[in-house]
């Protein structure tokens, strides 16, 4: 590398760094939606199936989020080795923490909310793809959060049980097929 | 007629420029990653971070991952100021 530079190249020089940077970051977020996209719409659907078979105790099938939630810190740790952390990187993963401890406070909480955690967790679902979506400017992403938060509006006014295929729909809808189309972008 | 600010000599360099360029864009960065990004040697490299730190630029910290040597790199308030003022500076120069 040469010590002087001319004013131009000092120019192509910064753009060519800040564009190197930029794609090093922000991949991989798609492997976090698909995992949470199908861990979810399955239990959700599961609930259902088990509560209309009247198998005890269907909220058990709720577990599945344990293994999911390892395999959610491994494959972020994967992301964070790749030898640089980007802004965005940062901001999208807080943005699912506290995603998760609102859920997490949400679902303990259940009883007192009168069982319409559902609506609450798609509420904060769409919040989290709302704020994805535009830091990563990717519009599907956006999109799926309209989609999480009419099915909240709607699972407002429905009973528990029948809550919970809306919520695998809207899951599927506006949380997996905006994962899939985001996969395909940072593929390309 | 606009004054013409003269460039930062410890940023107008093309190694500690393109590193200072990397940084700006990112929370932190691995030694191995900007070497890989530069394509600079880590002997010219290392020499190089060291001018960066020690102007406040940067800052180093080592750490291990695994029982490999960790070197992270990361820009500092000093060394964001500096930077914009020599994107101001050079804009400057530019037709």
């Amino acid at each position: 590398m040469k010590d002087k530079l001319t004013h131009q190249e000092s120019l192509s020089l910064i753009t060519e760094m800040i564009t190197q940077a930029k794609r090093n970051v922000a991949k991989g977020g798609s492997n976090q939606i698909l995992l949470w996209g199908w861990t979810v719409a399955f239990a959700n659907f599961g609930h259902y199936a088990l509560a209309l078979s009247g198998i005890p105790h269907p909220y058990m099938i709720w577990l599945i989020t344990i293994p999911a939630a390892i395999i959610s810190v491994v494959m972020g740790m994967k992301i964070g080795q790749k030898g640089a952390v980007g802004h965005i990187d940062r901001v999208y993963g807080r943005v699912w923490m506290a995603a998760g401890i609102s859920m997490v406070i949400c679902l303990a909480m259940m009883h007192t909310i009168n069982f319409n955690h559902n609506g609450v967790i798609l509420l904060i679902a769409g919040m989290g793809m709302f704020i994805t979506g535009s830091l990563l400017k990717f519009t599907p992403i956006v999109a799926g959060s309209f989609v999480l938060w009419i099915a909240a509006l709607i699972s407002f006014n429905l009973p528990e049980i029948q809550q919970y295929p809306l919520s695998g729909v809207a899951i599927l809808l506006g949380y997996l097929i905006p994962g899939y189309l985001l996969k395909r972008a940072e593929r390309g | 007629m606009d004054n013409f600010e003269p460039l930062d000599p410890l940023l107008h360099s093309q190694l500690r420029l393109a590193v200072m360029s990397l940084l700006i864009s990112l929370e932190d960065a691995e030694f191995t990653f900007i070497k890989e990004k530069t394509q600079a040697t880590a002997g010219n490299l290392s020499v190089q971070l060291d001018k960066l730190e020690q102007a406040g630029y940067i800052s180093i910290s080592k750490s291990f991952k695994g029982k490999r040597p960790l070197t992270t790199c990361k820009i500092t308030t000093t060394g964001i100021k500096a930077f914009e003022a020599y994107v101001t500076a050079l804009k400057k120069y530019l037709p």
